[in-house]
């Protein structure tokens, strides 16, 4: 299977998710997100490409299980409809607040689960050369290439100008106004410094007439269409899930 | 001439523009770092959207928020997927604002600041309250909390929180960045689109 193919197949299953996370009742799409952590294991394209992201994946659904507790709670506290379903320290909980949280709760965490899946299971250089190959401007691939350049760099640049401000004796632990004030201490070498270097790479793309002729630059070519039955069949089933739904609601 | 929004945005990312606005997606994204470390109660997380719509244009300014929060979403926080819209309306209001020259005082300055947080307290609300029944596990949930006991729809509890603490918020961000521009050379600023937002009208130079 090629990446291409590979990155086609998640996308339609994301859109599939997000299609059941609006239509489907909360107890199919809680089910979903547990389908979804088992698949994260037992499913080889779906695995964490690196130990980093496995590591936020992990993180991510102990977050997660603590937000939806957190709504779950809050809207049987503040939705003072129907009876009263349990009492947590004397304090009750209404029935309608506590299903209408748990509908939110597990909407929320299949649209999270099913984007935090796919962005784990995808390196991002392989995700924008794919997109460049489905016709994504050169220029954007570019831009989010250098982010990824950035994000490498930027908090070890930052550090490093902490460090010498504070060495130089900026205000970074005393009152609320010296601390905003240091800020810009920290924020103007930074932003000045990308400035210059921004100029820099862009009079070297410049020379390089990237921006000149960007169908020169434009060295991925565009992929030949080519049937893949499990991502039609994943966008058939979102769409049959909507129709469905509609009907119903037609109907209703 | 062609007016098309693909025409717009390769007029904006040109030159200096494109490793400049690769910098200010970073920068969304690691601004937190900053004010954790000086333990400062902001986000600053839309800074480099609006560097980037005074420095270089709306069209280039929507990318960046658009991006940013795409990138946010792979590096383990999915929520801000859905917080596209609200960079959409920052980017495009604050481009809008810095064209009309109102990046060149300090006063309209603060109108906009305050404008921008009350624009994307509107835009935030029914993602927040909607998908998230306005729980973003943030400091902010407790006024949502309040506004909700005091008997408000999750919708208005939400909008309330947005309009308290936003424009605060926003306000702070574009005074950084009025601050930050004000200070930079204007021999490297000239390098980038968005210079002729920050000199009088009549100024040639």
């Amino acid at each position: 299977m090629s990446t291409g193919q590979s990155l086609s197949r998640k996308l339609a299953l994301v859109l599939l998710l997000w299609v059941c996370a609006f239509t489907l009742p909360w107890t199919i799409q809680a089910s979903l997100c547990v389908v979804l952590i088992i698949a994260r294991y037992a499913v080889l394209p779906l695995r964490p490409i690196t130990p980093r992201s496995a590591k936020a994946f992990s993180r991510f659904i102990l977050y997660s299980i603590a937000v939806a507790t957190f709504i779950i709670l809050l809207n049987g506290l503040l939705i003072k409809e129907g009876a009263v379903a349990a009492k947590v320290f004397g304090i009750p909980l209404h029935k309608e607040g506590l299903l209408f949280g748990a509908r939110t709760a597990s909407r929320l965490l299949l649209l999270s689960f099913s984007i935090l899946l796919f962005f784990v299971s995808t390196s991002l250089p392989d995700l924008i050369e794919h997109l460049q190959t489905k016709g994504l401007p050169p220029y954007l691939a570019l831009v989010l290439l250098l982010t990824l350049h950035f994000l490498d760099q930027l908090p070890a640049r930052i550090h490093q100008i902490f460090l010498a401000q504070q060495a130089r004796g900026a205000p970074v632990d005393s009152g609320l106004l010296s601390r905003t004030k240091a800020l810009f201490s920290i924020l103007s070498p930074l932003v000045l410094s990308s400035i210059v270097e921004s100029i820099e790479r862009g009079t070297a793309l410049e020379l390089r007439g990237f921006l000149q002729r960007p169908q020169v630059a434009r060295v991925i070519k565009r992929s030949e269409s080519e049937t893949d039955w499990l991502t039609i069949s994943l966008i058939l089933l979102a769409l049959a899930v909507l129709i469905y739904r509609i009907v119903q609601w037609l109907i209703a | 001439m062609s007016f098309s929004i693909r025409q717009r945005i390769t007029d904006e990312m040109s030159g200096a523009a494109l490793p400049f606005v690769a910098f200010c997606i970073a920068l969304n994204l690691t601004a937190g770092q900053i004010t954790a470390a000086l333990k400062i109660p902001l986000y600053l997380d839309s800074i480099g959207t609006i560097l980037v719509a005074v420095l270089v244009g709306p069209w280039s300014a929507v990318i960046c928020g658009s991006a940013a929060n795409l990138l946010a979403a792979a590096l383990g926080n999915p929520s801000m997927i859905f917080f596209i819209p609200v960079v959409v309306v920052i980017g495009a209001f604050t481009g809008f604002l810095a064209r009309r020259g109102w990046f060149r005082k300090w006063y309209l300055v603060a109108i906009g600041g305050v404008l921008q947080g009350i624009l994307a307290a509107i835009a935030s609300a029914p993602i927040s309250a909607y998908l998230f029944s306005g729980v973003m596990m943030a400091g902010t949930d407790f006024l949502v909390l309040y506004f909700r006991s005091v008997g408000n729809t999750i919708l208005n509890s939400v909008l309330y929180q947005g309009l308290t603490s936003d424009p605060a918020d926003k306000l702070v961000s574009y005074f950084i960045v009025f601050f930050l521009v004000k200070n930079l050379p204007q021999r490297l600023i000239s390098r980038l689109r968005g210079a002729s937002n920050l000199r009088a009208p009549d100024s040639t130079t």
